[in-house]
């Protein structure tokens, strides 16, 4: 009986030993990989941030000119999460763009968009796009859930000869089109600007979001490959997963504070465990930057009261702006890329004040009627 | 002395099992023994500890409250909007715990007066409740909340500790107070332990899993207020999955599924050790992904002391024969 004590005693302290045996090994083995998943990414499956055939807005309208638009289009997007800003933004985009599409080419153009209400309605955002598809949608703008949720409903349009734009997150590597922000360049802008404004050295900690979608890998891995291919003398000292929870962040960030006096900058995944981070940081009374990822609201809010820092901004009115330019293009016969970068940019307080479209220096295309 | 190892022998083998994971965790980094780490440990466990509180009761009925994460978040909200509004903090905690009388209580009528299976009911409180946050906020998060709010809860007492600390504390004590001192919480066992045999013997049932709802969703408005404190803003995605964390903190502490058992020191207890756990893990730096793994093998081992427990007893019964 007593045995049985012993043993089970053993097994708990031998999960913890085999826990702490992985430590050291797992930190390099995330370093690692993280270089690694980028390299396989471009080798195997495609990956929008790696994809060769890309181009920038820009680019598109300097190969291709004018946009024609054929007189009574209908298009469809189906996103996810209307409950969150990012998501909301997306589809206002989406309806003022369909409507100075209108106006400035003088035809009809009009855009159906439709949202799941949570991030995990996997099933529920294929019925969706499915809807469209019957409803004889010309074209489908689609962000969706996870990798996977959407394949089966692609197929069915490709089959209608109904063109698919992918408009960023989920990754569906059967779509024709990718339109999106460039996530790996999210990390790489935030690791620049903490470099310049640290001096390039001190200890920095990235709080992350469990990776569904890849966003939050590439977010990461563009911010560690920035600092080891520009030998910073950053060093990122801890990296862990607060689950996109703003309270989970901050008790995150409450605890590496205690650990790592000498803490310098924290790098989130999004705006939402930035701003956790900010609570821990103002509490503690520290000097140290924090720099998210989404430009939400609120974001620029705590930016301009010297609560945040930085946030790198992916414009999704603007995404939407761009998505809905690349699918007329498309329609009209236009040999667009696989994949087209939309314009982000990162907000400080010397910019936080500044319009959208000064800060990216967006103009609209030359819509005219076909 | 004797009296006292045998009421609570399960609630000092997990807390020696908590000991021993400190010991562990200060090992691999000392820091994890300073004053400043410790309160991070404490504050990290109030929101899971206050919410473990409440469900523990749900839980003693035999029952169970999948809504916490969404009362959480309404109440946040609701007293979000009463603060930026200029309601006086004080009225405005009055709102948050009406909020949680409230949803606990129409809880309480779909277990009670509907008969639902307490998982089906509160699965749809669930998705309810989450929907009204969503459809009052529109979405977006209500920030902004005075200070003078925020104080009342985040506010320092003195050696750094924060006043939700002692927040927490009064609940355990209102809670252990009431479970182990009052007719009340004699019902509440009694009728997790079996229904039929309380109803018979004069127990209001109705009345009694009321109660335990009610308890459940104050518990939940009051963790609500204490994260609108913390972070200063509030959201209608707060809370999610917070449920899974408290049913764990008190299922540790000894709290029996199938109801009838559970103790407030046993729960707190719990939830303290989740809390060493997972502040641990960051103090030493384990990977995030092997964190989930250690997490539940330690939830799975500290749950199969409940069967060694027995073992425990005899073997102190063998030491003092011998």
């Amino acid at each position: 009986m007593k045995k049985k004590f012993l043993a089970t005693l053993m097994v708990a302290t031998m999960a913890f030993a085999m826990v702490g045996c992985s430590t050291d090994g797992a930190a390099t083995d995330s370093s690692k990989s993280g270089g690694d998943s980028t390299q396989t990414a471009q080798s195997e499956e495609f990956n929008p941030d790696t994809e060769k055939d890309s181009m920038t807005i820009e680019e598109v309208r300097e190969k291709f000119g004018d946009v024609p638009v054929k007189s009574g289009l209908k298009l469809g997007a189906v996103e996810k999460s209307l409950t969150n800003e990012y998501w909301r933004t997306l589809q206002t985009g989406y309806e003022e763009a369909a409507d100075m599409i209108s106006k400035a080419s003088g035809v009809d153009v009009t855009v159906d968009v439709d949202g799941t209400t949570d991030e995990s309605d996997e099933t529920g955002q294929q019925t969706m796009v499915e809807n469209m598809t019957n409803q004889g949608c010309n074209a489908l703008m689609l962000s969706p859930i996870s990798d996977s949720n959407l394949t089966a409903a692609v197929e069915n349009a490709k089959d209608a000869k109904i063109p698919v734009y992918n408009v960023n997150d989920g990754v569906i590597a059967t779509a024709d089109y990718y339109a999106g922000p460039n996530a790996y360049q999210n990390g790489q802008l935030a690791a620049e600007w903490i470099s310049n404004k640290l001096g390039d050295e001190g200890q920095v900690a990235i709080v992350i979001g469990m990776a569904k979608a890849f966003a939050a890998r590439e977010r990461t891995s563009g911010f560690k490959d920035w600092i080891a291919d520009n030998n910073s003398k950053l060093d990122i000292v801890a990296e862990q997963n607060a689950d996109w929870d703003r309270q989970k962040s901050k008790d995150l960030a409450a605890t590496w504070i205690q650990q790592y006096p000498d803490l310098k900058a924290i790098f989130c995944n999004n705006d939402d465990m930035a701003l956790g981070v900010v609570e821990a940081v103002k509490e503690a009374d520290k000097d140290i930057l924090v720099v998210g990822v989404d430009g939400i609201g609120e974001a620029y809010d705590s930016i301009r009261d010297g609560g945040l820092d930085a946030t790198i901004d992916s414009f999704p009115y603007y995404t939407a702006r761009v998505a809905m330019e690349c699918t007329l293009r498309a329609l009209a016969g236009q040999d667009m890329p696989r994949v087209v970068a939309t314009p982000q940019a990162l907000i400080d307080s010397t910019n936080v004040d500044k319009d959208a479209a000064e800060i990216i220096g967006w103009e609209d295309a030359n819509y005219v009627a076909e | 002395m004797k009296h006292i190892f045998d009421k609570y022998k399960r609630e000092i083998v997990v807390f020696l099992a908590t000991i021993v994971m400190g010991m562990i965790f200060t090992a691999m980094n000392p820091n994890f023994l300073s004053w400043n780490n410790i309160l991070t440990v404490f504050q990290k466990m109030v929101l899971n500890g206050v919410l473990a509180a409440g469900i523990m009761f749900t839980i003693i009925t035999a029952g169970i409250d999948l809504s916490i994460g969404c009362t959480f978040a309404i109440t946040g909200i609701a007293v979000a909007m009463c603060c930026v509004n200029g309601v006086p903090p004080i009225l405005a905690i009055v709102v948050g715990l009406l909020i949680g009388v409230v949803a606990g209580a129409f809880n309480g009528f779909l277990v009670t007066n509907l008969k639902l299976q307490p998982f089906i009911a509160t699965l749809g409180t669930m998705s309810l409740y989450r929907g009204i946050a969503y459809v009052v906020t529109g979405g977006t998060p209500v920030t902004n909340v005075p200070d003078s709010f925020r104080n009342i809860f985040n506010g320092k007492m003195f050696m750094g500790i924060r006043y939700y600390v002692l927040v927490m504390i009064v609940v355990f004590v209102i809670a252990h107070i009431i479970l182990s001192k009052t007719r009340t919480g004699d019902n509440l066992y009694a009728v997790g332990g079996n229904e039929e045999a309380a109803n018979l013997s004069g127990v209001n049932v109705f009345k009694t899993k009321y109660i335990a709802y009610i308890v459940c969703g104050v518990c939940a408005s009051i963790a609500g207020m204490i994260m609108l404190a913390s972070l200063g803003s509030a959201e209608a995605t707060a809370g999610l999955t917070y449920e899974t964390d408290a049913i764990a903190a008190a299922a540790i502490g000894g709290t029996a599924m199938a109801g009838g058992r559970g103790t407030a020191l046993g729960t707190f207890i719990g939830a303290f050790m989740l809390a060493v756990l997972k502040v641990g893990m960051v103090v030493i730096n384990v990977d995030s992904f092997w964190q989930y793994v250690v997490t539940g093998i330690i939830i799975i081992v500290a749950s199969y002391f409940e069967f060694i427990k027995a073992d425990f007893e005899a073997m102190l019964a063998r030491r003092k024969n011998a």
